[in-house]
């Protein structure tokens, strides 16, 4: 039983994480109905963005919370420009042709990024310093948490949380589910799309930098082509979940979490991989829109 | 049909092959044969892909397939390489029917994730070593070279010429397929499936027949990939494998040979040629397919399909 809770608080520890950078594929499905390839690759340019703000910090401010909560919103702010570049200068023009020229041209610029990152900061993997967030672990009943997932776990949830009544609550975030249902009814209501487009990447792109961070902090090991691995399994959380759906997304990312954990604690950690994958192959036959998606006719 | 510039055109590109091992030093014979390899195994991507129009991102199964066949059974049963061709031909064709068989009525994009979904499957399964066959991470080393009539054709330009018989064979399934019944169906269902569906057309036959044929002829191609380089191993055909059939076909111009084959030049042999510049030229790679999508995307090459009567549009 202290294998089975120990491993779930690992699992949802990992399955915010992946949760955090699905929400970003999600949502720029759910306007664009893009595969945003690259999106993986911004979650790992942020880990190296927040490590060089982070060391760049240590020196000069003496408070551990101050850097780390200055680090994640410098990381968040840069990351969403480059978001904004990417669907300006990748996706934008691509907007008219066959769906598939969007896809290499996302693949493309997942290429550029990972490849950035290697001439920037080298093959090698770099490792986030050990302290920034003080080893404290509580044993609550014989199950170890660590100050790390704690804050993963609740960071994670509060910014789900402001998403969710974001997008439900207020009037950009109608704008937004309105251009994911149709752009052009969207557009003839006022709806300024390009804008929500926009948005829609800015906000991805900083729950995804927020990803990579936790991804830095809580494994410390980054390497220049992590952005495929984890990008893939927060796809995969996102499908799980149903494509375009956001709620969807951090379900599906919990679950994939906890999945995961549970291969590598009771099977062998060396199928994990394969077996998200077998997952997501029988969900896709039996289920294609996920677990929450809503199974919608095909327009004629 | 062929029309006369085309028959020059093919004409020269094939004399250009026959001859060219004969003028290329060792290292870029055997990026040439690697080219004659990939372009056939991106032509039959390009049946699923550019023909039939189904997203599939995990092509490099077959392609493992048919390499790990002829690599275990030569290596571990000592089965002659050219003995090997039909199980490396026939049990692709028959993996890409059962996988494809649950899925072939996907969507576009569920198509694409759950093909991605089988390519990782299928590495992590070579990775573990399935069955104690497949050599795990390494893979398997030291596969002979074929003998026909007792000669051994290991040298570097007895197995060019193998690829380019690979790659003729391959263009020529690919012209029949074009002018035939079954090409013209699956041009009608890449249009529109549910209007081919009403006019009779069983596109669930003919999606299948299509994952059927470009995995056999992968699988063909897996067979000259293992003979190459006398050993065969997960990341050959990983993930990323796929990714780069893929890009090859719509970089090129889908279902378009001659784009396919420009497609696999840019990304395979462009990317040799610039070795000296290391890792900077996957950075200039990704820029160049972002541009490449941007300014032309159909493809470099994009196919032609007749002439529709200037009468049909106003003006």
């Amino acid at each position: 039983m202290d294998i089975f809770l120990q491993q779930l608080v690992n699992g949802l520890t990992i399955g915010s994480i992946y949760a955090l950078v699905a929400l970003g594929y999600t949502m720029v499905y759910g306007v664009l109905k893009l595969i945003n390839f690259a999106h993986g690759d911004l979650v790992a340019l942020s880990a190296y963005i927040g490590l060089v703000i982070m060391m760049q910090l240590i020196g000069v401010v003496s408070s551990k919370a101050v850097i780390i909560i200055a680090v994640f919103i410098f990381t968040a702010i840069i990351i969403s420009i480059f978001g904004v570049l990417l669907e300006r200068m990748a996706y934008r023009p691509l907007r008219k042709a066959p769906r598939l020229s969007a896809v290499v041209s996302a693949l493309g610029a997942s290429l550029l990024i990972e490849n950035g990152i290697m001439l920037i900061w080298g093959p090698m993997p770099k490792i986030f310093p050990a302290s920034i967030v003080p080893n404290i672990n509580w044993n609550v009943g014989g199950v170890y948490i660590s100050l790390m997932q704690l804050l993963v776990l609740v960071i994670s949830l509060i910014l789900m949380i402001i998403l969710y009544f974001f997008v439900n609550q207020t009037k950009l975030g109608a704008a937004m589910r309105a251009s994911a249902i149709d752009q052009d009814a969207a557009r003839l209501m006022g709806i300024n799309v390009d804008k929500i487009i926009v948005t829609t990447f800015i906000i991805g792109s900083s729950l995804g930098s927020v990803g990579g961070l936790f991804i830095g902090m809580y494994y410390r090991g980054i390497y220049f082509n992590m952005g495929w691995i984890y990008g893939l399994n927060a796809f995969v959380a996102a499908i799980i979940g149903g494509i375009g759906n956001i709620p969807g997304a951090m379900l599906g990312g919990m679950l994939l979490g906890v999945f995961n954990a549970f291969i590598s604690g009771y099977l062998s950690s060396s199928w994990a991989l394969a077996l998200t994958y077998v997952l997501l192959i029988v969900i896709m036959i039996f289920r294609p829109t996920g677990i929450l998606g809503e199974r919608v006719a095909e327009k004629v | 049909m062929m029309g006369n510039k085309q028959k020059i055109l093919y004409g020269g590109f094939l004399l250009i092959l026959i001859v060219l091992p004969f003028f290329l030093n060792s290292r870029w014979e055997s990026v040439a044969t690697t080219f004659l390899i990939y372009s056939s195994v991106a032509l039959s991507q390009d049946i699923v892909l550019g023909r039939a129009g189904m997203f599939d991102m995990g092509h490099a199964i077959f392609f493992g397939l048919g390499a790990y066949s002829t690599a275990i059974l030569n290596t571990v049963y000592g089965v002659p390489i050219l003995l090997t061709i039909p199980v490396a031909i026939i049990l692709p064709l028959v993996f890409g029917i059962i996988l494809a068989a649950p899925i072939v009525h996907l969507r576009g994009d569920y198509l694409l994730v759950t093909t991605i979904g089988f390519n990782i499957v299928f590495t992590q399964a070579l990775k573990n070593n399935v069955f104690g066959l497949t050599g795990g991470p390494n893979g398997i080393f030291g596969i002979a070279s074929p003998s026909l009539f007792g000669y051994s054709l290991s040298s570097q330009t007895a197995i060019y010429f193998m690829a380019f018989f690979l790659l003729l064979l391959t263009l020529f399934i690919i012209r029949n397929l074009e002018t035939s019944k079954i090409g013209r169906a699956l041009h009608y269902i890449n249009e529109d499936s549910l209007a081919s569906e009403c006019v009779g057309i069983n596109t669930r036959f003919y999606r299948l027949y299509s994952f059927g044929l470009s995995a056999a002829i992968a699988g063909l191609a897996g067979v000259v990939f293992a003979v190459q380089f006398s050993a065969v191993s997960p990341e050959a055909f990983n993930f990323m494998q796929s990714v780069l059939f893929f890009t090859i076909v719509l970089v090129g111009g889908p279902s378009s040979i001659e784009g396919v084959l420009l497609g696999t030049f840019f990304m395979f042999v462009l990317p040799e040629m610039f070795r000296q510049f290391a890792e900077a030229r996957y950075l200039v790679f990704g820029i160049a397919m972002i541009l490449i999508m941007i300014w032309r995307p159909k493809g470099i090459w994009p196919a032609k399909f007749g002439r529709i009567p200037k009468y049909f549009f106003k003006d």
